[in-house]
């Protein structure tokens, strides 16, 4: 379900079980994954957690990362810096301009702001796979 | 009524009632409470979701995702997947950022 931080196992699910968020609301941001991934055919990923200085190329490095970075989109939220960091690949990109992007990231920090991190990530993933249409 | 039955109804029920209200309100507060607080310190170990994680088994056959090992995903691997500066800027990334 979740890739967690670590390698299939138990560990794993247990890191993810001590992060911020409920079992119910991993269930809520794991289907929104799933529907984002399969109705777009690009890659979304979720990133909580501190970000180096400086953020936005660290974020890029994290992105970098993952398989295939042209198609993916790393989300990567730092509550402790407040700092939200929407990062798309090149083919990404065409179906994703940067100003949905930060329309998106606008409500997801509303929603944060506000102490919903759940909430905003799955608003968030919604509207970028609602503005990236189908694949 | 005599004296001890009206304290014992007038006195020792409210006070039982409030010990009853203030034990559960302390039992409850014991355990770490899950929500993220604007302002607050966040102090949960950093997760990375993907909806297929097999996706991501590059990373996770790298390193575990902790907060103790996370320099290991910056390393000299990750800079391999897009070596040349100007390929960098050829396939620029795009995206937002946003704070609250």
């Amino acid at each position: 379900m979740t890739a967690g931080e670590t390698a299939p196992g138990l560990s794993g699910q247990r890191d993810v079980l001590d992060g911020p968020f409920t079992t119910r609301q991993l269930l809520r941001l794991d289907e929104a994954m799933r529907l984002a991934d399969s109705s777009t055919g690009l890659t979304f990923s979720v990133y909580v957690g501190d970000l180096e200085e400086p953020t936005r190329s660290y974020a890029e490095k994290l992105h970098s990362q993952l398989v295939t970075p042209p198609t993916s989109v790393l989300i990567a939220v730092s509550p402790n810096q407040r700092v939200l960091e929407i990062v798309t690949g090149p083919d990404a990109r065409r179906r994703l301009p940067d100003r949905t992007s930060k329309l998106a990231a606008l409500s997801m920090a509303a929603a944060f702001g506000g102490g919903d991190l759940a909430g905003g990530i799955i608003s968030g993933l919604a509207q970028l796979a609602d503005h990236a249409g189908r694949q | 009524m005599s004296i001890i039955e009206t304290t014992l109804i007038f006195a020792g029920s409210p006070a039982a009632v409030i010990l009853l209200v203030a034990g559960a309100v302390y039992a409850g507060g014991s355990r770490r409470s899950k929500r993220y607080r604007p302002g607050r310190p966040f102090e949960f170990t950093p997760v990375w979701f993907l909806a297929a994680p097999e996706q991501v088994a590059e990373v996770a056959g790298r390193s575990e995702l902790t907060a103790a090992t996370r320099p290991a995903l910056t390393g000299a691997e990750a800079d391999k997947e897009w070596p040349a500066e100007a390929q960098v800027h050829e396939h620029a990334t795009g995206g937002a950022s946003d704070r609250w």
